[in-house]
Protein backbone atom coordinates (compact mmCIF):
# COMPACT_ATOMS: atom_id res chain seq x y z
CA UNK A 1 0.00 0.00 0.00
CA UNK A 2 1.44 3.48 -1.02
CA UNK A 3 0.58 4.62 2.97
CA UNK A 4 3.11 2.51 3.68
CA UNK A 5 5.67 3.21 1.54
CA UNK A 6 7.51 5.58 3.78
CA UNK A 7 8.86 2.83 5.74
CA UNK A 8 9.55 0.35 3.16
CA UNK A 9 10.92 1.77 -0.68
CA UNK A 10 11.70 5.27 1.51
CA UNK A 11 12.68 4.12 4.61
CA UNK A 12 16.58 4.98 3.96
CA UNK A 13 15.41 8.23 2.67
CA UNK A 14 13.03 8.86 5.86
CA UNK A 15 16.27 8.05 8.14
CA UNK A 16 18.34 10.50 6.13
CA UNK A 17 16.41 13.04 6.04
CA UNK A 18 15.57 12.90 9.77
CA UNK A 19 19.24 12.54 11.00
CA UNK A 20 19.75 16.15 8.71
CA UNK A 21 16.67 17.68 10.62
CA UNK A 22 18.59 16.32 14.05
CA UNK A 23 22.37 17.03 13.41
CA UNK A 24 21.73 20.41 11.73
CA UNK A 25 19.58 22.02 14.68
CA UNK A 26 22.20 22.23 16.94
CA UNK A 27 25.88 22.18 14.85
CA UNK A 28 26.04 26.08 15.27
CA UNK A 29 25.72 26.24 19.24
CA UNK A 30 28.13 25.53 22.07
CA UNK A 31 26.26 23.23 24.11
CA UNK A 32 24.84 21.52 21.31
CA UNK A 33 22.24 18.80 22.03
CA UNK A 34 22.21 19.55 25.68
CA UNK A 35 19.49 22.09 24.92
CA UNK A 36 17.15 19.08 24.05
CA UNK A 37 17.44 18.71 27.91
CA UNK A 38 18.26 22.01 29.21
CA UNK A 39 14.94 23.26 27.75
CA UNK A 40 11.89 21.09 29.23
CA UNK A 41 13.99 20.90 32.53
CA UNK A 42 14.19 24.97 32.73
CA UNK A 43 10.87 25.86 31.52
CA UNK A 44 9.79 23.03 34.04
CA UNK A 45 11.29 24.20 36.97
CA UNK A 46 10.00 27.62 36.63
CA UNK A 47 6.49 26.45 36.07
CA UNK A 48 6.90 23.99 39.07
CA UNK A 49 7.71 27.26 40.96
CA UNK A 50 5.01 29.71 39.40
CA UNK A 51 2.09 26.62 39.93
CA UNK A 52 3.48 25.14 42.99
CA UNK A 53 4.52 27.65 45.45
CA UNK A 54 2.61 30.40 44.23
CA UNK A 55 -0.57 29.33 42.77
CA UNK A 56 -0.74 25.86 44.46
CA UNK A 57 -1.86 23.55 41.90
CA UNK A 58 -2.95 20.27 43.40
CA UNK A 59 -0.80 17.45 41.89
CA UNK A 60 -2.90 14.23 43.22
CA UNK A 61 -0.27 13.32 45.73
CA UNK A 62 3.10 13.56 44.02
CA UNK A 63 5.84 16.39 43.62
CA UNK A 64 4.55 18.86 41.37
CA UNK A 65 7.68 18.93 39.06
CA UNK A 66 7.37 15.31 38.78
CA UNK A 67 3.65 15.67 37.66
CA UNK A 68 4.26 18.75 35.17
CA UNK A 69 6.83 16.88 33.96
CA UNK A 70 5.33 13.92 32.94
CA UNK A 71 2.64 16.44 31.43
CA UNK A 72 4.71 18.77 29.78
CA UNK A 73 7.21 16.35 27.73
CA UNK A 74 4.43 15.05 25.76
CA UNK A 75 2.80 18.50 25.13
CA UNK A 76 6.58 19.53 24.17
CA UNK A 77 6.88 16.80 21.75
CA UNK A 78 3.26 17.59 20.19
CA UNK A 79 3.27 21.02 19.73
CA UNK A 80 7.38 20.83 18.67
CA UNK A 81 6.26 18.54 16.07
CA UNK A 82 3.53 20.11 14.81
CA UNK A 83 5.11 23.22 14.34
CA UNK A 84 8.35 21.47 12.74
CA UNK A 85 6.16 19.44 10.50
CA UNK A 86 3.97 22.44 9.18
CA UNK A 87 6.98 24.31 8.24
CA UNK A 88 8.78 21.34 6.65
CA UNK A 89 7.03 21.51 2.56
CA UNK A 90 7.86 25.50 2.76
CA UNK A 91 11.43 24.46 4.09
CA UNK A 92 12.20 21.61 1.84
CA UNK A 93 10.72 23.76 -1.71
CA UNK A 94 14.29 23.10 -2.86
CA UNK A 95 13.81 19.38 -3.16
CA UNK A 96 10.08 19.94 -4.23
CA UNK A 97 10.38 21.08 -7.04
CA UNK A 98 13.42 19.44 -8.29
CA UNK A 99 12.96 15.67 -7.68
CA UNK A 100 9.58 13.36 -6.99
CA UNK A 101 10.01 11.07 -3.83
CA UNK A 102 6.34 11.15 -1.58
CA UNK A 103 6.18 14.54 -0.26
CA UNK A 104 5.14 12.82 3.28
CA UNK A 105 8.79 11.62 3.95
CA UNK A 106 9.51 15.73 5.13
CA UNK A 107 6.60 15.82 7.50
CA UNK A 108 7.53 12.76 8.59
CA UNK A 109 10.83 12.90 9.20
CA UNK A 110 10.35 16.45 10.82
CA UNK A 111 8.12 14.45 13.48
CA UNK A 112 10.56 11.31 13.80
CA UNK A 113 13.74 14.31 15.00
CA UNK A 114 11.40 15.22 17.68
CA UNK A 115 11.11 11.76 19.11
CA UNK A 116 14.35 11.64 19.24
CA UNK A 117 14.47 14.84 21.27
CA UNK A 118 11.68 13.66 23.41
CA UNK A 119 13.83 10.43 24.01
CA UNK A 120 16.52 12.57 25.33
CA UNK A 121 14.70 14.83 27.41
CA UNK A 122 13.12 11.62 29.14
CA UNK A 123 16.53 11.30 30.76
CA UNK A 124 15.35 13.82 33.39
CA UNK A 125 12.27 12.25 33.97
CA UNK A 126 13.80 9.13 35.17
CA UNK A 127 16.50 11.38 37.65
CA UNK A 128 13.38 12.72 38.75
CA UNK A 129 11.09 9.14 39.25
CA UNK A 130 14.33 7.60 41.24
CA UNK A 131 15.09 11.12 43.10
CA UNK A 132 11.25 11.65 44.32
CA UNK A 133 11.31 7.32 45.33
CA UNK A 134 8.27 6.93 43.11
CA UNK A 135 7.25 3.60 42.65
CA UNK A 136 6.65 2.10 39.22
CA UNK A 137 4.45 -0.93 38.37
CA UNK A 138 4.02 -3.17 35.03
CA UNK A 139 1.06 -0.68 33.67
CA UNK A 140 4.24 1.59 32.41
CA UNK A 141 4.22 -0.41 29.53
CA UNK A 142 0.90 1.24 28.56
CA UNK A 143 3.20 4.22 27.47
CA UNK A 144 3.97 2.79 24.74
CA UNK A 145 0.65 2.31 22.82
CA UNK A 146 -0.68 5.25 24.33
CA UNK A 147 2.36 7.02 22.39
CA UNK A 148 1.70 4.89 19.61
CA UNK A 149 -1.83 6.53 19.30
CA UNK A 150 -0.31 9.69 19.64
CA UNK A 151 2.06 9.68 17.20
CA UNK A 152 -0.63 8.62 14.72
CA UNK A 153 -2.77 11.68 15.91
CA UNK A 154 -0.11 13.83 15.55
CA UNK A 155 1.04 12.13 12.04
CA UNK A 156 -2.32 13.00 10.72
CA UNK A 157 -3.00 16.82 12.70
CA UNK A 158 0.71 17.59 10.68
CA UNK A 159 -0.39 16.54 7.16
CA UNK A 160 -3.05 18.54 7.21
CA UNK A 161 -0.99 21.33 8.40
CA UNK A 162 1.98 21.43 6.09
CA UNK A 163 0.06 21.06 3.06
CA UNK A 164 -2.33 23.76 3.86
CA UNK A 165 0.78 26.06 5.03
CA UNK A 166 2.04 25.15 1.41
CA UNK A 167 -0.76 26.96 -0.21
CA UNK A 168 -1.40 29.73 2.93
CA UNK A 169 1.52 30.62 5.14
CA UNK A 170 -0.97 31.90 7.57
CA UNK A 171 -1.41 28.70 9.12
CA UNK A 172 2.22 28.66 10.77
CA UNK A 173 0.73 31.45 12.61
CA UNK A 174 -2.48 29.84 13.65
CA UNK A 175 -0.58 27.28 14.45
CA UNK A 176 1.32 29.15 17.18
CA UNK A 177 -1.88 30.88 18.44
CA UNK A 178 -4.03 27.52 18.30
CA UNK A 179 -1.19 25.81 20.49
CA UNK A 180 -1.01 28.22 22.99
CA UNK A 181 -5.18 28.00 23.59
CA UNK A 182 -4.95 24.58 23.14
CA UNK A 183 -2.39 23.87 26.00
CA UNK A 184 -4.79 25.66 28.59
CA UNK A 185 -7.40 23.15 27.36
CA UNK A 186 -5.32 19.93 28.03
CA UNK A 187 -4.54 19.31 31.77
CA UNK A 188 -0.43 20.20 31.42
CA UNK A 189 -0.03 22.42 34.32
CA UNK A 190 -3.20 21.58 36.24
CA UNK A 191 -5.13 17.97 37.04
CA UNK A 192 -8.25 16.86 35.33
CA UNK A 193 -9.89 17.65 38.75
CA UNK A 194 -9.56 21.57 38.91
CA UNK A 195 -11.22 21.98 36.12
CA UNK A 196 -14.56 22.63 36.04
CA UNK A 197 -16.99 19.40 35.97
CA UNK A 198 -19.30 22.06 32.99
CA UNK A 199 -16.68 22.08 30.86
CA UNK A 200 -15.08 18.33 31.26
CA UNK A 201 -16.40 17.28 28.27
CA UNK A 202 -13.76 19.66 26.52
CA UNK A 203 -10.79 16.36 27.78
CA UNK A 204 -13.12 13.67 26.14
CA UNK A 205 -12.95 15.37 22.10
CA UNK A 206 -9.11 16.64 22.90
CA UNK A 207 -6.92 13.64 22.58
CA UNK A 208 -4.06 15.49 23.67
CA UNK A 209 -5.98 15.36 27.08
CA UNK A 210 -6.71 11.90 26.91
CA UNK A 211 -3.11 10.97 26.43
CA UNK A 212 -1.79 13.30 28.95
CA UNK A 213 -3.96 11.63 31.52
CA UNK A 214 -3.34 8.05 30.51
CA UNK A 215 0.34 8.61 30.99
CA UNK A 216 0.11 10.12 35.07
CA UNK A 217 -2.23 7.28 35.11
CA UNK A 218 0.30 4.61 34.36
CA UNK A 219 3.12 6.20 35.49
CA UNK A 220 2.57 7.88 38.63
CA UNK A 221 -0.64 6.53 39.76
CA UNK A 222 0.67 2.65 38.84
CA UNK A 223 -2.75 2.14 37.64
CA UNK A 224 -4.28 1.49 34.37
CA UNK A 225 -5.50 3.90 31.80
CA UNK A 226 -9.06 4.72 31.21
CA UNK A 227 -9.69 2.28 28.21
CA UNK A 228 -12.85 3.81 27.27
CA UNK A 229 -11.05 7.13 26.99
CA UNK A 230 -8.23 5.75 24.70
CA UNK A 231 -10.10 3.45 22.74
CA UNK A 232 -12.31 7.08 21.45
CA UNK A 233 -8.46 8.42 21.25
CA UNK A 234 -7.32 5.61 19.24
CA UNK A 235 -10.21 5.54 16.72
CA UNK A 236 -10.26 9.60 16.52
CA UNK A 237 -6.84 9.87 15.67
CA UNK A 238 -6.83 7.08 13.16
CA UNK A 239 -9.66 9.10 11.23
CA UNK A 240 -7.59 12.18 11.50
CA UNK A 241 -4.66 10.50 9.89
CA UNK A 242 -7.07 8.72 7.38
CA UNK A 243 -8.31 12.04 6.90
CA UNK A 244 -4.98 13.98 6.61
CA UNK A 245 -3.15 11.56 4.14
CA UNK A 246 -5.91 11.49 1.72
CA UNK A 247 -5.60 15.73 1.88
CA UNK A 248 -2.11 15.66 1.73
CA UNK A 249 -2.10 13.27 -1.11
CA UNK A 250 -5.09 15.18 -2.77
CA UNK A 251 -3.07 18.71 -2.56
CA UNK A 252 0.76 16.38 -3.64
CA UNK A 253 0.35 17.01 -7.38
CA UNK A 254 0.09 21.01 -6.91
CA UNK A 255 2.72 21.11 -4.25
CA UNK A 256 5.99 21.71 -6.85
CA UNK A 257 3.46 24.14 -8.57
CA UNK A 258 2.69 26.36 -5.59
CA UNK A 259 6.02 26.31 -3.28
CA UNK B 1 14.84 -6.11 -23.94
CA UNK B 2 13.68 -4.32 -27.23
CA UNK B 3 16.65 -1.95 -28.47
CA UNK B 4 13.63 0.67 -29.25
CA UNK B 5 11.63 0.60 -26.08
CA UNK B 6 10.89 4.11 -24.98
CA UNK B 7 12.33 5.87 -22.15
CA UNK B 8 10.13 8.87 -22.40
CA UNK B 9 6.54 9.35 -24.31
CA UNK B 10 4.83 12.47 -23.93
CA UNK B 11 1.33 12.48 -25.74
CA UNK B 12 -0.29 16.39 -26.58
CA UNK B 13 1.07 17.41 -22.85
CA UNK B 14 0.10 21.00 -21.82
CA UNK B 15 1.00 22.61 -18.49
CA UNK B 16 -1.80 25.37 -16.99
CA UNK B 17 0.14 27.37 -14.40
CA UNK B 18 -1.84 29.45 -11.71
CA UNK B 19 0.25 32.76 -10.28
CA UNK B 20 -1.07 33.62 -7.52
CA UNK B 21 -0.72 37.45 -6.26
CA UNK B 22 -1.55 36.86 -2.46
CA UNK B 23 0.01 34.51 -0.70
CA UNK B 24 -1.74 35.58 2.81
CA UNK B 25 -5.30 35.55 3.90
CA UNK B 26 -5.15 38.83 4.35
CA UNK B 27 -3.83 39.14 1.36
CA UNK B 28 -6.27 37.68 -0.25
CA UNK B 29 -9.41 38.21 0.86
CA UNK B 30 -9.46 41.83 0.65
CA UNK B 31 -8.80 40.48 -3.10
CA UNK B 32 -11.60 38.30 -3.35
CA UNK B 33 -13.83 41.18 -2.27
CA UNK B 34 -12.60 44.16 -4.05
CA UNK B 35 -12.63 42.09 -7.43
CA UNK B 36 -9.52 42.11 -7.85
CA UNK B 37 -7.15 39.70 -9.53
CA UNK B 38 -6.22 36.99 -7.90
CA UNK B 39 -4.31 35.12 -10.12
CA UNK B 40 -2.85 34.67 -13.69
CA UNK B 41 -3.18 31.47 -15.66
CA UNK B 42 -0.84 30.81 -18.14
CA UNK B 43 0.29 27.60 -20.78
CA UNK B 44 3.88 27.20 -19.54
CA UNK B 45 3.58 23.91 -22.19
CA UNK B 46 1.39 23.61 -25.06
CA UNK B 47 0.37 20.46 -26.79
CA UNK B 48 3.98 18.60 -26.79
CA UNK B 49 4.26 15.49 -28.54
CA UNK B 50 7.79 14.00 -28.05
CA UNK B 51 8.95 10.63 -27.67
CA UNK B 52 12.60 9.84 -26.71
CA UNK B 53 14.09 5.85 -26.87
CA UNK B 54 16.20 4.35 -24.84
CA UNK B 55 19.84 5.09 -24.90
CA UNK B 56 18.53 8.19 -27.03
CA UNK B 57 19.81 11.83 -26.16
CA UNK B 58 18.01 14.77 -26.75
CA UNK B 59 18.53 18.84 -26.50
CA UNK B 60 15.82 21.08 -25.58
CA UNK B 61 16.51 24.66 -26.91
CA UNK B 62 14.18 27.61 -26.84
CA UNK B 63 14.91 31.22 -25.12
CA UNK B 64 13.85 31.79 -21.86
CA UNK B 65 10.27 31.06 -20.73
CA UNK B 66 9.74 29.06 -24.02
CA UNK B 67 8.77 25.95 -21.25
CA UNK B 68 11.95 24.19 -21.42
CA UNK B 69 12.34 23.91 -17.72
CA UNK B 70 8.53 22.83 -17.07
CA UNK B 71 8.76 20.48 -19.75
CA UNK B 72 12.00 18.25 -17.85
CA UNK B 73 9.82 19.52 -14.40
CA UNK B 74 7.08 16.80 -16.13
CA UNK B 75 9.34 14.48 -17.48
CA UNK B 76 10.79 13.91 -13.75
CA UNK B 77 7.44 14.06 -12.30
CA UNK B 78 7.14 16.75 -9.88
CA UNK B 79 4.30 18.39 -11.29
CA UNK B 80 1.35 16.87 -13.24
CA UNK B 81 -0.04 17.89 -16.49
CA UNK B 82 -3.32 19.45 -16.99
CA UNK B 83 -4.18 17.58 -20.00
CA UNK B 84 -2.30 15.19 -21.90
CA UNK B 85 -0.10 12.23 -20.66
CA UNK B 86 3.59 11.36 -20.06
CA UNK B 87 5.05 7.98 -19.05
CA UNK B 88 8.63 7.54 -18.05
CA UNK B 89 10.30 4.13 -17.87
CA UNK B 90 13.61 3.48 -16.07
CA UNK B 91 15.33 5.78 -12.69
CA UNK B 92 15.43 9.16 -13.42
CA UNK B 93 18.12 11.19 -11.85
CA UNK B 94 17.47 14.84 -12.10
CA UNK B 95 20.73 17.33 -12.67
CA UNK B 96 18.74 20.52 -12.15
CA UNK B 97 19.71 23.29 -9.64
CA UNK B 98 22.13 20.62 -8.47
CA UNK B 99 23.03 20.47 -5.06
CA UNK B 100 18.95 21.06 -3.77
CA UNK B 101 19.30 18.56 -1.20
CA UNK B 102 22.66 19.90 0.15
CA UNK B 103 22.58 21.23 3.74
CA UNK B 104 25.05 24.36 4.80
CA UNK B 105 26.02 22.76 7.76
CA UNK B 106 26.44 19.33 7.45
CA UNK B 107 30.01 18.05 5.97
CA UNK B 108 30.94 17.66 2.49
CA UNK B 109 30.35 13.66 3.35
CA UNK B 110 27.07 14.10 5.60
CA UNK B 111 26.20 15.34 2.38
CA UNK B 112 27.26 12.99 -0.05
CA UNK B 113 25.01 10.72 1.67
CA UNK B 114 22.02 12.66 2.08
CA UNK B 115 22.40 13.96 -1.40
CA UNK B 116 22.76 10.37 -2.96
CA UNK B 117 19.88 8.80 -0.75
CA UNK B 118 17.40 12.13 -2.16
CA UNK B 119 18.38 10.53 -5.65
CA UNK B 120 17.51 7.31 -4.82
CA UNK B 121 20.53 5.50 -3.84
CA UNK B 122 20.78 2.80 -1.29
CA UNK B 123 23.22 3.87 2.12
CA UNK B 124 25.20 0.61 0.69
CA UNK B 125 25.54 1.59 -2.77
CA UNK B 126 27.14 5.23 -1.68
CA UNK B 127 29.15 3.29 0.25
CA UNK B 128 30.64 1.30 -2.53
CA UNK B 129 31.03 4.55 -4.88
CA UNK B 130 31.76 6.93 -2.15
CA UNK B 131 36.00 6.73 -3.13
CA UNK B 132 34.90 7.51 -6.76
CA UNK B 133 32.75 9.88 -6.14
CA UNK B 134 35.21 12.14 -3.80
CA UNK B 135 37.42 11.54 -6.60
CA UNK B 136 35.76 12.87 -9.37
CA UNK B 137 35.10 15.86 -7.02
CA UNK B 138 38.35 16.10 -6.09
CA UNK B 139 37.71 16.91 -2.60
CA UNK B 140 39.31 14.62 -0.23
CA UNK B 141 41.42 17.90 1.82
CA UNK B 142 37.45 19.34 2.39
CA UNK B 143 35.19 16.47 2.68
CA UNK B 144 34.84 16.54 6.82
CA UNK B 145 34.40 20.32 6.65
CA UNK B 146 30.57 21.85 7.01
CA UNK B 147 29.88 22.77 2.80
CA UNK B 148 29.13 26.16 4.47
CA UNK B 149 32.99 27.08 3.72
CA UNK B 150 32.98 25.45 0.29
CA UNK B 151 33.47 27.75 -2.42
CA UNK B 152 30.93 27.33 -5.07
CA UNK B 153 32.80 25.77 -7.39
CA UNK B 154 33.59 23.04 -4.79
CA UNK B 155 29.97 23.10 -4.04
CA UNK B 156 28.88 22.25 -7.67
CA UNK B 157 31.75 19.80 -8.03
CA UNK B 158 30.53 17.57 -5.27
CA UNK B 159 26.83 18.29 -6.38
CA UNK B 160 27.45 17.12 -9.75
CA UNK B 161 29.92 13.80 -8.44
CA UNK B 162 26.93 12.43 -6.76
CA UNK B 163 23.94 12.87 -9.40
CA UNK B 164 26.42 11.65 -12.00
CA UNK B 165 27.22 8.29 -9.54
CA UNK B 166 23.85 7.51 -9.13
CA UNK B 167 23.18 5.26 -12.27
CA UNK B 168 20.55 6.50 -13.70
CA UNK B 169 18.83 5.13 -16.74
CA UNK B 170 16.85 8.42 -17.50
CA UNK B 171 19.45 11.82 -16.85
CA UNK B 172 18.03 15.41 -17.14
CA UNK B 173 20.35 17.98 -17.25
CA UNK B 174 19.39 21.74 -16.82
CA UNK B 175 21.80 24.11 -17.75
CA UNK B 176 24.53 23.26 -14.95
CA UNK B 177 27.31 22.62 -16.94
CA UNK B 178 27.27 26.79 -17.91
CA UNK B 179 28.95 26.98 -14.29
CA UNK B 180 32.63 25.51 -12.85
CA UNK B 181 35.60 25.52 -14.17
CA UNK B 182 36.58 24.51 -18.40
CA UNK B 183 38.26 21.54 -16.77
CA UNK B 184 35.67 20.51 -14.80
CA UNK B 185 33.04 20.94 -17.78
CA UNK B 186 35.05 18.77 -19.67
CA UNK B 187 35.33 15.96 -16.84
CA UNK B 188 31.22 15.82 -17.08
CA UNK B 189 30.88 15.94 -20.86
CA UNK B 190 33.63 12.94 -20.76
CA UNK B 191 31.19 11.08 -17.71
CA UNK B 192 28.05 11.76 -20.08
CA UNK B 193 29.23 10.80 -22.96
CA UNK B 194 30.45 7.26 -21.26
CA UNK B 195 26.95 6.93 -19.89
CA UNK B 196 25.21 7.29 -23.28
CA UNK B 197 27.66 4.54 -24.67
CA UNK B 198 25.88 2.68 -21.68
CA UNK B 199 22.60 3.25 -22.77
CA UNK B 200 21.19 5.93 -20.73
CA UNK B 201 18.62 8.43 -21.81
CA UNK B 202 19.44 12.20 -21.55
CA UNK B 203 17.60 14.88 -21.60
CA UNK B 204 19.77 17.85 -22.15
CA UNK B 205 18.01 21.93 -21.67
CA UNK B 206 20.80 24.67 -22.72
CA UNK B 207 21.93 27.71 -24.18
CA UNK B 208 25.17 26.59 -25.71
CA UNK B 209 24.72 24.95 -29.23
CA UNK B 210 27.86 23.06 -29.06
CA UNK B 211 26.33 21.49 -26.34
CA UNK B 212 23.47 20.26 -28.22
CA UNK B 213 25.04 19.85 -31.34
CA UNK B 214 27.73 17.40 -30.20
CA UNK B 215 26.24 15.84 -27.96
CA UNK B 216 22.37 15.09 -28.46
CA UNK B 217 21.27 12.82 -31.37
CA UNK B 218 18.05 14.91 -31.29
CA UNK B 219 16.57 18.79 -30.11
CA UNK B 220 13.05 20.06 -29.59
CA UNK B 221 12.58 23.48 -30.12
CA UNK B 222 10.69 24.93 -27.77
CA UNK B 223 9.00 28.61 -28.45
CA UNK B 224 6.09 30.32 -26.01
CA UNK B 225 5.48 26.44 -24.67
CA UNK B 226 4.73 25.03 -28.36
CA UNK B 227 7.02 22.73 -30.26
CA UNK B 228 8.32 25.07 -33.14
CA UNK B 229 10.30 22.24 -34.51
CA UNK B 230 12.62 19.13 -33.83
CA UNK B 231 14.65 16.68 -35.02
CA UNK B 232 18.15 16.18 -35.97
CA UNK B 233 20.49 17.63 -33.46
CA UNK B 234 22.65 19.52 -36.03
CA UNK B 235 19.55 20.20 -38.51
CA UNK B 236 17.05 22.21 -35.53
CA UNK B 237 20.05 23.53 -33.94
CA UNK B 238 21.21 25.56 -37.57
CA UNK B 239 17.76 26.41 -37.95
CA UNK B 240 17.32 28.09 -34.43
CA UNK B 241 20.63 29.83 -34.21
CA UNK B 242 20.89 30.89 -37.86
Amino acid sequence: MQFFSLFTTYRELLSELTWREIKQRYKQSILGYAWVILNPLIQMLVMAFVFSKILRVESLGVPYAVFLYVGLLPWNFFSGALAGATGSLVANAGLITKIYFPREVFVLSAILAKVVDLFLALSVLVVFLIYYHISLSWHIVWVVPIFGIQLIFTYGLSLFLAAANLLYRDIQYVLGLGLIVWMYLTPVIYPTEMFPDRYRWIFQINPMAVFINAYRQVILAAGEPNYMSLGIAAVVSTSVLMLGYWFFKKLEGVFADVV
Amino acid sequence: MNKLASAITIQNVSKLYYKQHQRTLKEFIPALLGRNKTHETFWAVKNIDLEVKKGESIGIIGPNGSGKSTLLKLIAGVTQPTSGSISVTGRIAPLIELGAGFHPELTGRENVFLNGVILGMTRAEIEKKFKTIVDFAELWEFIDQPIKHYSSGMYLRLAFAVAIHTDPEILLIDEILAVGDHEFQRKCVTRIEEMKKNKVTIVVVSHSPDLIREHTEHALWLEGGEVKDSGGAKKVVAKYFG
